[in-house]
């Protein structure tokens, strides 16, 4: 009880001083909108429709591009893991696109698919292919030697040992690539809402237009539910790890 | 089962240009239902022996053999006849204790219910009834050294090679295991090959220590065991058991110099 009490306390006490300060110092509302105001303007948001509407867009596309990239990725991660020669063929594209900013894309991913649907899903999900793909792989690779030799000493074949240790044993990897996958896919989705002309819609969209027209209430609203969403999405993901892979809660499991 | 030890020699490449020998001709012969251990300082190769003997290693010279004295022209493949229980456990962190247990018959193919019975009574027998579906990682380390026991035991094979398996274990936990490894011993019957550093383990255990030198690990010399069976703790302070002790602790205490001047080294050298 009392540790959930203090932060909360002292989350209230940033609020107040923001609130008073504002009002004190008579700052006008286009730079640093009080927080009373941007409640009012989240409710109102709330009330129109206009956040069930764009976040209810955002966050399909988050998991469409999420899920393409994780089943890309872990898929050809396992198979990287499993064949030396697909690992080889594969690695050298990995290896210099991966530190290709994907932002960068952006121009070119516009020219060929304009700036519909399928621009903003095929973006997010090479983003976030990459740490998925890199942490399947790696996980794999990184066997306990210990396990397998284990393993084989109770008579488990090459195949069995594959699927029965080395894919098990790779989950805390790819969880953690799936988590890294989840945050960059998130910030591409709102950020290729941000550009372009058509297509309007999506908490990025809302972001760029608020800012466009100088509504800076509307812009603070919007970030407080992407702050929200982003961190009940980062709960959900570790609920679904735990329930997945619950020894992993375990230190020094074996 | 007999483990025929010949000439076994095992060699690493080293920094630079020199081999590090880990064991250099090695040669035993184990008897069958005896209780052997390899009693050495750390780096003197006896991990590396008994994961050749399992088939887990290859011997870069020699040969290990596996001999039935009642059968002695079968040859018999390295690995099938021989189970493993390791100074790291290896227990599979994402199965329960049960899934542990009944792994290398699920291997086998044997079907759920029947694997599932066997593991339930042996986990039950090392004291475990009622943990089943526990996670290795819920268990105390007293209580994982016995998971991995049986996961070992359950494969009924005739023999047993352990490597350090209770040298993580506080004193207490120790005892209670060393115990439960005797009273198997009598049970069962099999070829125990035991790794260990410590000297009153290796007496209160076994029926001849196979005390090592340091690296590169060679026989020192074999000792006879000539305590009487069922052992028990209260032995260890019996006049045989202090003469025995004695002289082991000569024989090893050079050989861990050595050992420990060795790592120096190492340490050096790598500076």
């Amino acid at each position: 009880m009392a540790e959930g009490a203090t932060p909360t306390a002292i989350i209230l006490a940033v609020l107040l001083a923001w609130e008073l300060f504002v009002r004190w110092r008579g700052i006008a509302p286009i730079y640093l909108p009080p927080p009373s105001t941007i409640l009012v303007y989240l409710f109102r948001m709330i009330g129109n429709g206009s956040i069930e509407y764009n976040l209810g867009v955002t966050l399909l596309r988050i998991f469409a591009g999420f899920a393409i990239a994780a089943f890309a990725g872990v898929t050809l991660g396992v198979l990287m893991g499993m064949s030396r020669l697909i690992a080889r063929v594969v690695d050298p594209w990995i290896a210099a696109l991966y530190p290709l900013p994907k932002i960068a894309l952006i121009p070119l991913l516009v020219i060929w698919l304009g700036t519909g649907e399928l621009y903003k899903i095929v973006i997010s999900a090479v983003t976030a292919f990459f740490p998925i793909v890199i942490s399947t792989y790696a996980g794999i690779r990184q066997t306990d030697r210990g396990l397998i030799k284990a393993a084989e000493d109770l008579g488990a074949s090459r195949r069995q040992i594959q699927l029965k240790v080395v894919i098990p044993a790779a989950i805390p990897s790819i969880f953690a690539g799936l988590h890294l996958g989840m945050g960059v896919t998130v910030i591409l989705i709102v950020a290729a809402e941000m550009i372009g002309s058509s297509s309007q819609s999506g908490m990025g969209f809302l972001l760029i237009q608020a800012g466009q027209v100088m509504e800076t209430e509307k812009v603070f609203a919007s970030l407080v539910v992407l702050a929200i969403v982003g961190a009940l999405i980062i709960k959900l993901q570790q609920w679904i790890d735990r329930k997945v892979a619950p020894w992993t809660a375990y230190r020094d499991g074996h | 089962m007999d483990v025929s030890v010949e000439n076994v020699t095992q060699a690493w490449p080293g920094r630079g240009d020199d081999p590090v020998i880990a064991l250099e001709n090695f040669s035993h012969r184990f008897a069958s239902r005896r209780f052997s251990c390899l009693l050495g300082p750390s780096g003197c190769g006896k991990s590396t022996l008994v994961q050749i003997i399992g088939g887990l290693e290859a011997a870069t010279e020699g040969n290990v053999r596996i001999v039935d004295p009642a059968r002695p022209d079968v040859a018999h493949p390295l690995g099938a006849d021989s189970v493993m229980v390791w100074q790291t456990l290896n227990l599979f962190p994402w199965r329960n204790v049960i899934d542990n247990v009944a792994f290398g018959l699920e291997m086998e193919g044997v079907p759920k219910k029947q694997r599932y019975q066997r593991a339930k009574s042996l986990i039950t027998s090392v004291g475990l009834a009622g943990f089943e579906q526990h996670l290795p990682g819920q268990l105390s380390g007293g209580m994982r050294q016995r998971v991995a026991l049986a996961r070992a035991l359950i494969m009924e094979r005739p023999i047993m090679l352990m490597d350090e398996p209770f040298g993580a274990l506080d004193a207490q936990t120790k005892i209670v295991m060393q115990e439960e490894l005797l009273r198997v011993f009598d049970q069962t019957q099999k070829t125990i090959i035991f790794v260990t550093h410590a000297i009153e383990e290796a007496i209160l255990l076994a029926d001849e220590i196979i005390v090592m030198t340091a690296r590169p690990g060679r026989i020192k010399e074999v000792l006879q065991v000539d305590l009487p069976r069922p052992r028990s703790l209260e032995m260890v302070n019996s006049k045989a058991f202090g003469t025995l002790f004695d002289r082991a602790f000569h024989l090893i205490r050079e050989e861990v110099m050595k050992s420990m001047a060795q790592q120096a080294m190492a340490l050096e050298g790598s500076r």
